[in-house]
């Protein structure tokens, strides 16, 4: 359903996608029973006229209480299929690591992002780190470690198209990982009201196919390097 | 005919005076709608810069009141189209960079610029200690042949003024400029140029020293 409306980008879109869904359908549908219910029952028990007034009910008859105990047992077992749906996208995106192919900072501020590659060598505070401001390319299908930091106030992290939302905050390196599976220019922002500017710090992802990567890493590169195969540093 | 003559001289006369009348007050009335529009604007300027043009450096953000208004106005644009303010060091300009991006119209910049230049020059407190003003008076004669001998800035030269402005400022924009963490992009040719000036400083005494100096400018120009 959200796919209509906005491209799943990364591999673990479709995972944030689905759970969304059901938590959607299954409130969807409580919502409409519940409010069916009760609409049912203020048409059904009206009194108008001479007729009476209306009664308070203590609701200690078993005939009364159901109306109570079955729809919780119900939703109890709804929510352990959103509770298992939650649990596995939560192991999946945010504790379990996958082996990167390459590696980037992420590092925030009041009110602009910075990017850093660690370059050809593949190890970051070397001489050939490529910088970008408000600018982060990517390599698709490129497993990737993304080490975010905040230089002053709490940031988010936010990419949309790769489902992805991951609070900044100073003084702590947060390791995280996405794999982009699109091709093109999509959306980052923060997330997380950060100052009078935070409307105004947007940046572009690009993602590109690898050998255009390459070239783009080789031409950005401050420190000019024969060809190589890249390499994963050690942060 | 004489009288004809002269009845239309007048009236050409009374043409032309209301003409220009017109004219100077729409010019005038333009003006003041600048400058009603500048002040509606510098309200966010003001969050970090302060009501009074004073600045903060706890927001990284310098005094400008009374500050030119060619420089501002020229600042703001280069901060707007990113050949200013986009370098990963430039803690301050990137913060500058996206908040100049609220002004959506060269009208509006001039409108700021104009109401900045307008506001009564303020003498921000001095922060930085030791300096040496004499030995920074010896080191200035270069940069007096730009920013000038008063540090009053000279629009020909493309030099802002120096007087009035925060101390740590100077001290920090000279150190980025030293660093290339300002002046790195060629198409911004006058902050290129002052990173070699910049070089002219060779170490950080020097810069405090110098900026010491500027400080006593601005208490001379004190009435």
């Amino acid at each position: 359903m959200i796919q209509s409306y906005l491209a799943q980008g990364s591999t673990y879109a479709g995972d944030i996608d689905f759970l969304f869904d059901m938590i959607f359908w299954i409130v969807g549908v409580w919502f409409l029973i519940s409010s069916g219910v009760f609409f049912w029952l203020v048409f059904k028990f009206r009194v108008s006229g001479n007729e009476g007034t209306a009664q308070y009910i203590t609701g200690e008859e078993k005939s009364q209480k159901r109306w109570i105990t079955i729809p919780h047992l119900l939703v109890l077992v709804c929510d352990v299929f959103i509770i298992w749906g939650a649990v596995r996208v939560w192991y999946d995106i945010k504790q379990h690591l996958p082996e990167p192919d390459r590696e980037v900072r992420v590092i925030t501020q009041q009110w602009a992002w910075t990017f850093v590659h660690p370059g050809q060598d593949g190890n970051f505070d070397t001489a050939d780190d490529i910088h970008t401001v408000n600018e982060l390319r990517l390599e698709k299908d490129a497993v990737y470690h993304y080490h975010l930091t905040s230089n002053d106030v709490m940031h988010d992290f936010s990419v949309p198209v790769f489902r992805l939302k991951q609070d900044a905050i100073p003084g702590r390196v947060i390791t995280g990982w996405f794999t982009p599976t699109l091709l093109g220019e999509f959306d980052i922002q923060c997330a997380e009201i950060c100052g009078i500017g935070h409307g105004l710090m947007p940046a572009r992802l690009v993602v590109e196919s690898a050998a255009d990567h390459a070239a783009w890493m080789t031409e950005q590169s401050p420190v000019k390097f024969a060809a190589v195969a890249p390499q994963v540093g050690e942060n | 005919m004489t009288r004809q003559f002269s009845i239309i001289r007048v009236s050409r006369g009374v043409l032309l005076a209301c003409v220009a009348w017109v004219a100077l007050f729409a010019a005038s009335q333009a003006s003041a709608n600048d400058m009603a529009r500048g002040k509606q604007l510098y309200a966010l300027c003001a969050q970090c810069h302060t009501e009074n043009g004073m600045g903060a450096q706890l927001y990284l953000a310098p005094a400008i009141a009374g500050l030119d208004e060619w420089y501002v106005n020229a600042q703001l644009l280069n901060f707007r189209s990113g050949i200013r303010g986009t370098n990963w060091q430039d803690v301050g300009g990137l913060r500058m960079h996206p908040m100049s991006r609220w002004l959506k119209s060269d009208e509006d910049v001039s409108a700021v610029a104009a109401y900045v230049s307008a506001m009564p020059k303020v003498d921000p407190p001095a922060v930085v200690e030791g300096g040496d003003p004499v030995t920074g008076k010896a080191l200035y004669a270069t940069c007096a042949s730009c920013h000038g001998p008063e540090g009053q800035g000279m629009k020909t030269m493309n030099a802002p003024p120096l007087v009035h402005m925060s101390d740590w400022y100077l001290v920090s924009s000279l150190e980025k400029f030293k660093a290339g963490i300002r002046g790195w992009n060629p198409q911004n040719t006058n902050a290129v140029m002052m990173r070699g000036m910049s070089n002219l400083l060779p170490n950080e005494q020097a810069i405090k020293d110098v900026v010491a100096y500027i400080t006593t400018l601005n208490v001379q120009e004190q009435p």
